[in-house]
């Protein structure tokens, strides 16, 4: 308790800690681009990925060389040259982990911010010398490329913007540190290191951040890709800025409009099928608890919530033995007619809708039961004998009493199904789409899926999952100030 | 006595509702009877396609591939399971399949238990700024094209890791593990920090081994969602096929049309010419070896997931 109890210990002084700000404010930004192939020095020729970041880079020599091999082959540039921009990567990145540890000790008393210092100093000196070598590896590439007069192959490059702004990062790092030193140095130190509480748990908790930055908001920074030009199996890159030309060829060319529409209307009609049969779940908990025998009651729960848990891979496979050309239904056709029956029954484009929401509710409808269950378990009992008391019969307990306490779990239910209503997931649609229904089973984002990993639109295909996620966001805050609204209650 | 025995008996309560039984009319008897059939039937809907597949894969070949087996297993054997350890693909992707949902829960469980209790602590800087941060990400996301070029870019294509990294941070989970430390009573932990305890011996010694209930949920969804993966597999391996998992592998098999020949050894290539095996069988035996982990551990999961969805309705 000793630390927490103590809410003050020593800290920089008036000018100093705007300079600490200011050079944790570089440290981090410096950490996110190691992620952001713009930032990376090391592009020392253009058929280097331009998907490549410094991570990439020091990770991964294939990922940095995948399209010089030739170049390697035919001896226009050596092995030597890519593992040294490897090597520079590396240390680009040790320095901004050391750095990083100084940021994390700054946050001490005295006595640990003036240990601290030497960190970034020393950091930034690593960095320096990757940026040494990188450099070191555009003069080798140069002059390789020179030699065996292939320049055009491969691309020659200077030191560009990226290469400029790294070292301009380090050297600030080193600078603002250095200032630090000079000024901390004279200021009173205690006996030992020592760190607020509140820091501290802000720094056990900064891991778990950084991960969730680079996997759930890094992905906003592909947003840019929408507007800028690209053409099918080349690299991404940010060459042309086409403003919102993709915005409005989604609706401009024909082919694509027809596409989105079909899409909408098959997602809509999904969603809205799921919407309109969300009450199933309230019917099975209710008829369910009207069952005495709970050993029964048990079974059933057991072996309906069993379909959630097999993913639609397997829910496909299932389909395919009992429905496809050789399943259970043509079996059992051939058994009793005595005719050869050989339907496939997964290949027509009939009631495809229904047919998804069938499958969907086999799958869920136990599940989606147990919070119902649950609730109606919670139920003061006391209610119902007071009914009985009164002469309701068994219809009226259930709409008078059991009913209305299910309403509040309902309604939350329902308003996150109407913000999800162009999500429905693409795993189902995908393993039960083939060449016949694939036009009634496209859903939104099955659509992303087949346009830009399936045909290459990576431009037009962001734009269409950007539009997504912003109307997804919406609907969501507007389904919870209506649910703020009517029931008092938000819903996330 | 008697009178108490009596008064037990007229008040005895129906194990589910504790309403008193008065007496049942014909409507209630036909209602009952209407319901527990269609229950009934449901339930069978639910199971009967499993015992279907797996009755397939264990009976006489022959009669399987002339459509014999619906409803009765006959001639019972088990060499179309050994017969599945020769197509090598499968033994792959069963060992990258175990091993991300191995390490990729642990990872997963060690990590919430961690960060549900750290956000607990009210004393931490940015606090409510940190724990929203994580948990819009449940709501809002950049999309899967965004996400895709962010993996790309991130070296994260055609790799183990790209299975483990992004499922380490699992924001559902900590709003769980939070939910269920706060309901752990606060002095056991103050007590421990006025002996002296640092943050972290009060989570290794006291906070963890509480949270086991909840822990044990997540870990068995986890365990069951790694299992089940698909679409990372799918976006991510396209020139390591190496790396497919179980679920992908047998979604490829399913929907080779023809024949699964070509990935097999020369022996089972006979076996089919001689009508001993047939691509259908091996797809169902495929799908069964899939389907059995997660039937195995679902009698161990069922007490769990009531509490644990419980405790999702509860809000963050």
């Amino acid at each position: 308790m000793e630390n927490s109890a103590k809410t003050t210990l020593s800290r920089p002084l008036k000018p100093f800690n705007v300079i600490y700000w200011f050079q944790r404010s570089l440290i981090l930004f410096s950490i996110v681009t190691l992620f952001l192939p713009s930032f990376n020095p090391g592009r020392i020729v253009d058929k280097i990925s331009k998907y490549c970041s410094i991570f990439t880079a020091a990770v991964s020599f294939e990922n940095l060389t995948s399209k010089i091999g030739q170049g390697f082959t035919k001896e226009w540039v050596t092995e030597g040259t890519f593992r040294l921009v490897q090597f520079s990567s590396m240390a680009l990145i040790l320095g901004i982990v050391v750095c990083c540890i100084g940021g994390c000790m700054s946050l001490g008393n005295n006595r640990m911010r003036i240990r601290g210092i030497i960190f970034p100093i020393s950091g930034a000196i690593i960095m320096l010398g990757g940026m040494f070598g990188v450099h070191t590896a555009y003069g080798r590439v140069t002059a390789e490329l020179i030699a065996s007069g292939k320049e055009k192959k491969l691309g020659i490059r200077t030191e560009d913007g990226s290469f400029y702004f790294m070292l301009v990062l380090a050297i600030a790092i080193l600078v603002l540190s250095i200032i630090l030193l000079i000024g901390e140095l004279k200021c009173e130190k205690e006996q030992k290191m020592e760190m607020l509480e509140r820091y501290k748990l802000f720094l056990y908790m900064l891991p778990i951040l950084l991960v969730a930055f680079i996997f759930s908001y890094l992905p906003l920074w592909g947003w840019r890709y929408a507007f800028f030009d690209y053409k099918a199996g080349a690299d991404l890159t940010m060459d042309t800025f086409v403003g919102f030309k993709w915005f409005k060829f989604l609706f401009e060319s024909e082919v694509t409009r027809n596409d989105i529409f079909r899409v909408l209307k098959n997602t809509l009609a999904m969603s809205g099928l799921g919407i309109l049969t969300s009450w199933f779940p309230i019917a099975f908990a209710i008829f369910l608890s009207e069952i005495r025998s709970t050993g029964f009651r048990k079974t059933v729960q057991i072996l309906t919530t069993i379909p959630n848990f097999i993913s639609w891979v397997l829910v496909y496979a299932i389909a395919f033995s009992l429905f496809s050309t050789e399943g259970f239904v043509n079996d059992v056709i051939e058994q009793i007619t005595g005719v050869a029956a050989n339907t496939n029954y997964l290949q027509n484009d009939s009631l495809s809708w229904l047919k998804m929401l069938l499958w969907g509710t086999w799958k869920g409808l136990g599940w989606s039961a147990i919070v119902y269950i649950a609730a109606i378990s919670g139920v003061d009992q006391s209610l119902y004998e007071a009914a009985m008391v009164d002469g309701a019969g068994r219809f009226k307990r259930m709409v008078h009493i059991t009913v209305p306490a299910l309403v509040p779990t309902y309604c939350v239910m329902l308003m996150l199904s109407i913000a999800n209503i162009l999500s429905n997931g693409m795993e189902q649609y995908l393993v039960f789409s083939n060449a016949i229904n694939k036009d009634t089973l496209e859903v939104l984002d099955l659509y992303v899926y087949n346009l830009g990993i399936g045909g290459g639109q990576i431009p037009l295909s962001t734009v269409v999952s950007m539009a997504k996620s912003l109307i997804s966001v919406t609907l969501l805050f507007v389904a919870n100030n209506v649910s703020k609204l009517i029931r008092g209650e938000s819903i996330i | 006595m008697k009178a108490e025995k009596k008064q037990k008996k007229s008040t005895k309560r129906d194990s589910s509702f504790g309403l008193i039984i008065y007496k049942s009319t014909v409507g209630d008897r036909i209602f009952n009877a209407v319901n527990i059939f269609l229950f009934a039937v449901f339930m069978i809907i639910c199971v009967f396609p499993f015992y279907y597949l797996f009755i397939n894969t264990i009976s006489d070949n022959e009669l399987v591939n002339r459509g014999m087996i619906t409803f009765i297993p006959k001639g019972i054997h088990l060499s179309n399971y050994k017969a599945l350890l020769n197509i090598s693909d499968l033994g792959k992707s069963f060992i990258v399949t175990i091993s991300r949902t191995i390490l990729g829960t642990a990872l997963m469980v060690a990590v919430s238990g961690f960060a549900g209790y750290i956000v607990t602590k009210q004393h931490m800087w940015k606090r409510k700024l940190w724990y929203r941060m994580i948990v819009i990400t449940m709501y809002f996301n950049a999309g899967l094209i965004p996400w895709y070029l962010n993996m790309l870019m991130l070296g994260l294509t055609n790799s183990f890791w790209a299975y483990i990294i992004p499922g380490i941070v699992a924001p559902y989970n900590i709003i769980l593990v939070k939910t269920y430390v706060e309901s752990i009573s606060q002095e056991l932990e103050e007590s421990a920090l006025l002996d002296g305890a640092t943050t972290m011996q009060v989570f290794t010694k006291i906070i963890w081994p509480l949270s086991k209930p909840i822990l044990a949920t997540i870990a068995i969804f986890g365990a069951v969602g790694n299992w089940n993966s698909f679409q990372d597999s799918l976006l991510l391996m396209n020139s390591n096929p190496g790396l497919y998992t179980l679920q992908h592998r047998l979604y490829i098999y399913l929907n080779q049309a023809t024949s699964i020949s070509s990935e097999i050894d020369a022996a089972m290539v006979d076996r089919i010419a001689a009508g001993m095996l047939s691509n259908r069988i091996i797809k169902y035996s495929i799908s069964m070896v899939t389907v059995i982990p997660i039937l195995c551990v679902y009698p161990f999961m069922q007490r769990y997931f009531v509490k644990g969805i419980m405790l999702g309705a509860v809000k963050g």
